[in-house]
């Protein structure tokens, strides 16, 4: 899994049937020196203060209505696909063609050593 | 699987039912100089890892492996989890 922030939505009229109704998002992941500034590599030219996140964008389906602005951890394979199939009708498959999922919308991530975000 | 350092955990109520009452914990991955890449991953802990230790982290089979090992495991939510607290790497 990884932390990201929504950014924005995509939509789509020709996909796979099973995927219909499915809404998807475009999500950007976090890296350490976002979260953690002044740590590791990506902290490079970061201010002091937690910053907003600044990996490639993914593109994810979203059960939990999520939103612009939200931060959500997002599973990736197989794991990405048991979490929409809670979603399906009864007796609908779980083989959807896709391989990333928001699983969680984030109310909190503690930095070890104090900060909180 | 990769290394990395627990640098935090993560909370959230709102979220698919296969994560009820995991523990969630942010692991920043080391490259092969042992630095820290960037590269965030979060992971499923039921090794209870707190922040600062070295860990490792299996991803896809082998993180559902972690939480219950066997072929009739499918049904589990986990695309990454502590595999090991890391006591040493030369």
């Amino acid at each position: 899994m990884f932390l990201g922030r929504v950014t924005g939505t995509v939509w789509s009229t020709v996909k796979w049937p099973e995927a219909k109704g499915l809404k998807l998002l475009l999500v950007r992941p976090y890296r350490l020196g976002d979260v953690a500034p002044g740590a590791g590599a990506a902290g490079q030219g970061a201010s002091a203060e937690a910053s907003e996140p600044t990996d490639d964008l993914v593109v994810c389906a979203d059960t939990l209505d999520a939103g612009p602005g939200d931060d959500v951890l997002v599973a990736f394979g197989h794991a990405a696909r048991v979490a929409v199939s809670e979603k399906l009708a009864p007796g609908g498959k779980p083989d959807v063609p896709i391989d990333a999922a928001v699983v969680a919308v984030v109310d909190r991530v503690e930095i070890a050593g104090g900060a909180e975000r | 699987m990769i290394r990395g350092t627990v640098v935090g955990e993560v909370w959230a109520t709102r979220k698919a039912r296969g994560l009820d009452g995991r523990k969630l914990v942010l692991v920043a991955a080391r490259d092969a100089d042992g630095r820290a890449s960037g590269r965030l991953v979060v992971a499923v802990d039921v090794l209870d890892a707190r922040g600062g230790e070295d860990v490792t982290v299996a991803f896809g089979s082998g993180a559902r492996n972690v939480l219950r090992p066997g072929a009739d495991n499918r049904d589990l939510l986990c695309d990454a989890a502590v595999a090991a607290i890391v006591e040493g790497a030369g």
